[in-house]
């Protein structure tokens, strides 16, 4: 009596070390309440399914496995909504940035103070009105060049322009003197006689323009007359002598520049001159009322007095889209992808590529008096009248960019939809046809048996990994990379089933001869009705601890797979392809964010997976507490 | 014991058949045409009848025109691939006949299904009497055409056929790399010592380490260093081998730079002595043999455990406590070698999987071994030697599972009984 007692009192004391989610799932799951009951009434309600759950919810590795398996699954699943992926995506202005989202993030010291702002590529460099400069951003352009090492002569020069490139800033003090730093092994720093001669001598040196590009730079006089230095390989860096005296603003692309003369004309006053979409400029601007010009990375615009836009050039990322405006636009900015225009009213209107939120204006800037607006690549500054800043645009990536500018954040959710997709598919399969071959031959047993044994002896003989590659690379090559994708699949499921098939088979084998199997026969039932109504559900428990089990090694062989190439292609993302080509000491070391992120997440995720199966197991198992 | 040897022996051969002949179906689907290929850079200066007639020559000369199987068999070695195709000629009396002309006739089916004949090689008599030549084996129409003075011509053609001269997998011969332009053999003679030298390392490190371990976690289960070494070997197993490799380059190549990060030898090295070489080689290979052998820890510890707790939970092994044995004789002697049959098969199944599995280790370390070169193949189409390297895994695996039936018969007698 005593002892029953003392069980009871246990009983009734456990509940309450349980943790919340424990309860809740004892509660609502297995409709068990924590009320004090009778142990013994209690006993004879229990299920074996409820015996397993109870197991399986002990364990604390479990826990932490459902839960953060749960936490990826979503991630991975709702995660493409917002995080879109865009296959023919890649910016060379964005290759292998490191994780961070300081690109826009003004320093303390220019607040309030700014005189001068140059949104670089990855980076921003401002001077505050006393001429000192800031940098802020991802400054690092290679191992040795990190931009925020200002040399010590551009710290005292009291400088008054600004211009950032993809790799390099120029600056200009009040003297006239010209200063370059960053990555100078494109000439970026190289002074055409032009330069040397108008400095020394101060003639048509009084720059009011200062522009620099990828690898290029731009100063312009005020009497006209424009020089032009840098990287003359991939830029169109000459200007016609017959334009020299009469350009009032110049503006880069990608490749070419457009001036705007003094005249109110617009002109393509570089070498290329036809054959360039650029050289056609729209009627309207050149009736000598052009009053501003801009670009992006592959478009022109140009604003008349009387506040029209014209856009041309290679329109492909909607800049043609130019919204209503409320007022008149006085001056046109452009970025890489988009055009910002800051209106009468002092609002600003942003249009064109909003990859990174670039076009999408703060209410704060829409609102009206802006001041200045500094646009550039992805990033737009407006410094109110008041001082305030307003920033839009690229912050930077979370996880950084991959060698062709990809985000790896959405590369990485993607990629595990993939991966995850792949290997619950081919874990179907493998269950499918393991369930079939292995339910035949144990409850058959004899010839059929003999069959299936020696057939999935041969296919679980052969090596998995070389005979993957060969039926990727030899049926993969003739068809589309969709069709891959489930190629990969039936692959993996129809290589994998041989576990599956003998574990089935062993189960059957046992439960055949059990007295259930016995009446069904007597009842009569068809051979395929207790084969799958009536054994089936009795191995179903074992089934789905080697299907969860499975599941994780499928992933790990489609991420093999994908990782030696003969698995899915580039450019759709996996958890293996992502570190297709991250075996070399330089992305190892230096682009560490590419390996280690989706590293992390995939390793995590089979961790998980496997943690649950081992938990799920070992409830089953009736010897696995003896353990 | 003999008879159930000799009957998985007859498996294992049976299912290399049938393995081979798919994996040469399989791989005869890539569109290819080596003889096109071979005939590319003569097309500028040939004629197109010239380079028609070539083409046609050369795809008989490699057998590319015949079927699948006898293609297949004849890769195998089970098919001739060439022959002599021997003509004699002697006079009424028996004399051998010197300078007598004939023509080897071959029938073709030109455009629109027209059978043609023509001549493929004019063979005249040594003092013999005899004409010899090395053709591809099958029988060819023969017409004589010219003869010296006193005898008379014979017009009318013959039928002869060549002697069988096998040239195939099973004589040795392994195709020709169309990549290296050598022969298959010569290519992987030394990524085969390569891969051997790392796999055996990689595996006798391994035993070294997760045997003991198993055991001892198993011994001393539920306590503190259990639960560490179990939670450790879930990230070892969970945790794909080339993100462990990825770490450990990290580690050991870039941040403390003990090993070198790629190779199985310094480039452009000169040895002295053949000590050094292996030196050289030693050093190269430790980092992925390391990274092997890591990554197997954790399946392997977790087996050795498993199966050593569920034979000290039987009864003998409280019998054996019972009467008083030595804890060592009781776990060593009673528990382990029982533990022993599951380890065997999952020791010897895992010894299969890396042989598969170094072909990532290969690729990613760029060790010149056959993961690699069979990597290579696959992306350069090299038929004959993907084909070649394939038939070593399947060979590695069968002969993998032979043994490990065999061990099994030889640890557990109820199998040879049995059976």
């Amino acid at each position: 009596m005593s002892r029953k007692s003392d069980k009871n009192m246990v009983e009734n004391k456990t509940p309450k070390k349980k943790s919340t989610l424990v309860r809740w799932f004892r509660s609502n799951v297995l409709r068990k309440h924590d009320l004090p009951y009778d142990s013994a009434s209690a006993e004879t309600i229990e299920t074996p399914l409820q015996i397993v759950a109870q197991n399986f919810f002990k364990k604390k590795t479990a826990i932490f496995g459902i839960v953060v398996f749960t936490l990826i699954l979503l991630f991975v699943l709702v995660g493409p909504q917002f995080f879109r992926l865009n296959l023919g995506e890649q910016d060379s202005t964005l290759t292998n940035i490191p994780p961070g989202s300081s690109m826009m993030k003004l320093p303390k010291e220019l607040r309030n103070n700014v005189r001068d702002i140059a949104p670089g590529r990855t980076y921003g460099v401002g001077i505050d009105n006393d001429g000192h400069l800031y940098t802020w951003g991802h400054t690092r352009i290679s191992d040795v060049i990190d931009l925020e090492n200002i040399p010590d002569e551009v710290q005292a020069a009291d400088l008054e322009y600004i211009a950032a490139g993809d790799d390099h800033i120029v600056a200009i003090d009040t003297s006239g003197k010209l200063y370059v730093w960053g990555n100078t092994r494109r000439g970026q720093n190289v002074y055409t006689s032009d330069i040397m001669g108008a400095q020394k001598s101060g003639k048509n040196w009084d720059i009011v323009q200062l522009e620099a590009a990828n690898q290029c730079s731009a100063a312009l006089d005020k009497d006209g007359y424009l020089y032009l230095w840098g990287n003359t390989s991939n830029m169109d860096l000459k200007v016609r002598k017959a334009y020299q005296g009469q350009i009032a603003k110049i503006s880069f692309t990608a490749n070419e520049y457009i001036s705007l003369l003094k005249d109110g004309n617009v002109a393509y006053t570089g070498f290329k001159g036809k054959g360039s979409p650029f050289s056609v400029i729209p009627e309207p601007l050149l009736q000598g009322k052009t009053v501003d010009i801009a670009s992006t990375s592959k478009t022109m615009a140009g604003l008349t007095e009387d506040g029209e836009i014209h856009i041309w050039g290679k329109v492909d990322r909607n800049e043609g889209a130019i919204p209503v405006f409320e007022s008149k636009v006085v001056k046109l900015y452009g970025g890489r992808f988009h055009y910002s225009a800051l209106l009468e009213d002092g609002s600003v209107v942003s249009w064109g590529g909003n990859d990174f939120g670039q076009a999408l204006v703060p209410s704060a800037a829409k609102s009206g008096n802006v001041e200045s607006l500094y646009v550039g690549y992805f990033q737009n500054y407006a410094i109110k009248e008041n001082g305030d800043d307003i920033t839009w645009g690229l912050k930077g990536f979370p996880l950084g960019t991959d060698d062709l500018g990809r985000d790896m954040l959405t590369r990485i959710i993607n990629g595990g939809r993939v991966t995850m997709l792949v290997g619950a598919i081919a874990v179907v399969i493998s269950t499918i046809i393991g369930v079939t071959l292995g339910g035949i031959a144990g409850y058959f047993g004899g010839k059929v048996d003999l069959l299936i044994m020696r057939v999935s002896e041969v296919v679980g003989g052969l090596p998995f990994i070389p005979f993957a590659m060969i039926l990727s690379a030899v049926i993969g090559s003739r068809i589309n990379p969709q069709q891959r994708m489930y190629l990969i699949m039936v692959v993996l499921g129809v290589l994998s089933w041989v576990g599956t098939c003998r574990l089935v088979r062993a189960q059957f084998f046992a439960q055949r001869e059990m007295e259930y199997v016995t009446a069904a026969k007597a009842m009569g039932f068809r051979e395929v009705g207790i084969i799958f109504r009536h054994i089936m559900p009795n191995v179903f428990s074992l089934l789905l601890v080697s299907m969860t089990l499975d599941f994780a090694t499928s992933m790990l062989t489609e991420s093999t797979l994908s990782y030696l190439g003969f698995g899915i292609p580039l450019p759709t993302p996996t958890w293996g392809n992502l570190l297709n080509g991250a075996n070399n000491s330089i992305v190892i070391q230096q682009y560490w964010w590419r390996w280690v992120f989706p590293a992390i997440i995939f390793g995590l995720c089979v961790i998980c997976i496997n943690l649950i199966g081992d938990a799920l197991r070992d409830a089953m198992d009736p010897k696995a507490t003896e353990r | 014991m003999g008879k159930y040897i000799l009957k998985r022996l007859i498996y294992v051969v049976v299912v290399f058949f049938i393995v081979s002949f798919l994996m040469y179906a399989l791989y005869n689907l890539i569109p290819t045409d080596p003889a096109r290929a071979q005939l590319e850079p003569l097309k500028m200066s040939l004629k197109p009848h010239e380079y028609e007639q070539m083409y046609s020559d050369l795809r008989r000369e490699m057998g590319l025109d015949d079927s699948l199987v006898i293609r297949y068999m004849r890769w195998m070695g089970l098919y001739p691939a060439s022959g002599e195709l021997l003509i004699q000629r002697t006079d009424d009396m028996g004399n051998p006949i010197q300078g007598a002309r004939y023509e080897v006739l071959i029938t073709e089916t030109g455009i629109g299904g027209k059978k043609t004949e023509r001549v493929l090689r004019v063979l005249t008599t040594n003092a013999e009497g005899e004409a010899v030549m090395q053709m591809r084996f099958g029988t060819y129409k023969v017409k004589e055409i010219s003869i010296p003075e006193p005898h008379t011509l014979d017009p009318e053609p013959k039928l002869l056929k060549t002697d069988s001269i096998f040239n195939g997998m099973l004589q040795g011969y392994f195709g020709k790399s169309q990549y290296f332009k050598r022969d298959v053999v010569s290519v992987i003679k030394e990524p085969i010592k390569n891969t051997m030298f790392i796999n055996i390392f990689a595996t006798i490190a391994a035993l070294g380490i997760t045997i003991p371990l198993g055991i001892y976690c198993a011994v001393k289960k539920g306590g503190k260093f259990d639960s560490v070494v179990q939670a450790t070997t879930i990230l070892g197993y969970s945790i794909p081998i080339y993100i462990i490799s990825l770490i450990f380059m990290y580690f050991f190549v870039v941040k403390w730079r003990i090993f070198p990060l790629m190779g199985t030898k310094t480039p452009g090295a000169m040895y002295a002595t053949s000590t050094e070489e292996l030196l050289d080689k030693l050093y190269h290979i430790a980092l992925p043999v390391i990274v092997m052998t890591f990554a197997s820890l954790g399946g392997m510890t977790r087996y050795v455990r498993s199966s050593m707790i569920e034979a000290l939970s039987t009864d003998y092994i409280r019998t054996a406590r019972a009467k008083g044995l030595r804890e060592k004789v009781v776990i060593y002697s009673h528990a382990w070698r029982n533990a022993l049959l599951p380890v065997i098969t999952s020791i010897l199944a895992w010894f299969l999987g890396i042989f598969g599995g170094s072909v990532i280790i290969e690729n990613t370390f760029s060790l010149n071994g056959m993961g690699k070169l069979y990597w290579h193949g696959l992306n350069s189409l090299d038929f004959e030697l993907v084909l070649a390297i394939q038939m070593f895994y399947t060979v590695v695996s069968l002969l993998g599972s032979l043994l490990i039936d065999l061990s099994y018969g030889l640890v557990d007698p109820r199998v040879r009984v049995d059976k």
